[in-house]
């Protein structure tokens, strides 16, 4: 890279700091078994070696949230599971994810209109990073879900700062009045 | 009376425990009433559409199939029945109990209690009637312990009080859920815990 790059022996290579973080962060994904409805069968499917989630890193399910840091929201949710989930949510060691898996972690699902105790989406508890279409969804689907946020763990900055956000003066730049 | 054959036995055995298990409540002066199908279970499709409608027209007794039941006139002979029919009859079983809105303008509910035979083979289906503005009949769970948990969600889905019940929490709903969803004029809720229901 650079000036560096024919400077140093084979073994070693460069590269940018956040860009390594967030390849080990993308490509260790340790997902929280949270199966609640027959989503479930299909992120169960996935860990399966005949789709074989471990080609991405994500393979390790883990039963505890302090060892997790993807939260696979996988079914129903209905408020008094909805109270579980925020905690286990809460429990996570950052930095965390969440994805929603299925119509009815997404919104309600079919019971978006009927179930009186089923949750309308679990983005009203929890921040979701990546929602996953499908009742239930296909496990490609899941992959599909997965590289997703994978790519949007790369997008991330650690040690970078945000870019500032230029303010110009009154008058530069502004829509001209029609 | 066609011999349709049940997982159960045939119908046949059905309803002859019914009127046997009838008249031997009645002898120990429990009020009922022996509510038999007045629909036969094989009846040629377009014939019981035309019983139907005929019996709507008309104003008649409702035409219905299904399987026998006693109706018990008094909801607080419960517990009695139910051990008379445990103890004495043979019904060792309680398969299901629940209770039924059938519209939002009716003044009363339906309890089910289903119980069976394991020995013969029959099936006995008591029902009662209670007042939805103070709904409450005795627990049956110190009869059969199956009760427990069919009282807990009958309770908290229609709102009955189960008198008596050993252990009287919501069992599905969360402890401090409002209202009874089953019930014919159930009100969705707005939000839940600070949680918006809304659509």
């Amino acid at each position: 890279m650079g000036i560096l790059e024919n400077s140093l022996p084979d073994s070693i290579l460069t590269t940018r700091v956040d860009w390594m973080i967030n390849w080990s962060r993308a490509s260790s994904l340790w997902p929280m078994t949270f199966g609640l409805a027959c989503c479930a069968i299909e992120m169960i499917a996935v860990g399966g070696p005949r789709f074989d989630v471990d080609r991405f890193g994500a393979g390790a399910f883990r039963a505890t949230p302090r060892q997790a840091d993807l939260m696979v929201v996988a079914g129903t949710v209905n408020f008094k599971m909805g109270e579980r989930v925020k905690r286990l949510y809460d429990q996570m060691p950052g930095p965390k994810y969440v994805m929603a898996l299925g119509a009815c972690a997404t919104g309600g699902g079919p019971y978006h209109k009927f179930g009186y105790t089923v949750m309308k989406g679990v983005d009203r508890i929890v921040p979701v990073d990546v929602y996953v279409a499908g009742c239930p969804p296909r496990p490609e689907a899941f992959l599909d879900g997965l590289m997703l946020l994978q790519k949007k763990i790369m997008r991330q900055r650690v040690i970078r700062a945000e870019p500032k956000k230029v303010v110009l003066p009154a008058g530069i730049g502004a829509q001209p009045a029609t | 009376m066609s011999q349709r054959d049940t997982a159960w036995g045939p119908m046949e055995v059905q309803r002859v425990a019914a009127s046997e298990a009838a008249q031997a409540l009645q002898a120990v002066g429990i009020e009922l009433k022996l509510c038999v199908p007045n629909l036969p279970w094989v009846a040629p499709e377009g014939e019981a559409k035309d019983l139907v409608r005929r019996a709507k027209e008309e104003d008649a007794e409702p035409v219905w199939r299904g399987d026998a039941y006693l109706l018990l006139s008094e909801p607080g002979q419960v517990t009695q029945a139910l051990q008379h029919c445990r103890d004495e009859l043979g019904y060792s079983q309680l398969y299901d109990l629940t209770a039924c809105d059938p519209a939002a303008d009716e003044t009363q509910l339906k309890l089910i209690y289903g119980l069976r035979n394991l020995k013969s083979k029959a099936r006995l289906i008591l029902q009662s009637r209670v007042d939805k503005a103070a709904a409450s009949v005795p627990s049956v769970a110190s009869i059969y312990q199956a009760a427990d948990w069919h009282e807990r969600e009958a309770g908290e889905m229609y709102g009955i009080t189960f008198v008596g019940h050993p252990d009287p929490r919501n069992i599905l709903l969360p402890d401090d859920w409002v209202g009874f969803p089953l019930r014919k004029d159930y009100e969705y809720p707005d939000e839940y815990n600070g949680v918006s229901c809304k659509e």
